[in-house]
């Protein structure tokens, strides 16, 4: 699994911290997500992708063989 | 309240509770140590609760692993050694007759049972959790 969360947090300007408070986790989770270590439950992914106005697939990407 | 003033929170009932510990002790007033640890806790729980400490599902997850890891752990250790433990006393050899190993059978008897009832919650906890989620037949 690979995710853009990065990517999409520098575009809509928010710190891990301030994505972290909007989604109801901590900072360490979510760079714990960007960085692929840990893999989202499905609520938080939609969380996550609703807040940024997009869907779950636009962020989170499923790769074949990899889906730690 | 922030974390960092919980945490100095705690350490100051710690040692005012701990004092009163050794106090109680001192004065073999157990009333008063089962006191000091039931005030501590209580207090502990309600600065808790003030700080509101975020626990997401990544630490649950964490948790999760951390406790099936200890249990993978711990009860396979107390169950070989209370066989470890039972086994010289039920060998007949003359030496472990003696009144000096008997601690040996008790303590063997005790980590069996602790084995046993490890796994009896284990597998109780796992039948209402699998049935809460939706398993078993149908």
């Amino acid at each position: 699994m690979d995710n853009k969360l990065k990517v999409y947090r520098a575009i809509h300007n928010l710190t891990q911290q301030d994505l972290a408070d909007k989604v109801g986790v901590t900072r360490q989770t979510v760079n714990a997500i960007e960085a692929n270590k840990y893999l989202p439950s499905l609520g938080l992914a939609l969380k996550i992708s609703r807040h940024f106005k997009v869907n779950v697939e636009d962020i989170f990407l499923y790769k074949e063989n990899n889906d730690s | 309240m922030e974390l960092k003033k919980l945490k100095q929170l705690r350490i100051v009932i710690t040692i005012f509770v701990s004092l009163i510990i050794s106090l109680a002790i001192n004065s073999h007033s157990y009333l008063l140590t089962l006191a000091a640890v039931l005030t501590g806790m209580i207090f502990m729980a309600l600065f808790r609760h003030k700080a509101k400490i975020k626990v997401d599902e990544r630490d649950l997850t964490i948790q999760e692993k951390a406790a099936k890891l200890t249990y993978a752990i711990f009860a396979p250790t107390i169950g070989i050694a209370s066989v470890l433990l039972l086994i010289p006393t039920h060998s007949g050899l003359a030496v472990f007759s003696k009144a000096d190993f008997t601690y040996l059978e008790a303590l063997g008897m005790i980590f069996a049972y602790l084995t046993l009832f490890m796994i009896s919650i284990f597998a109780i906890s796992y039948h209402f959790l699998n049935k809460k989620f939706g398993g078993g037949r149908g």
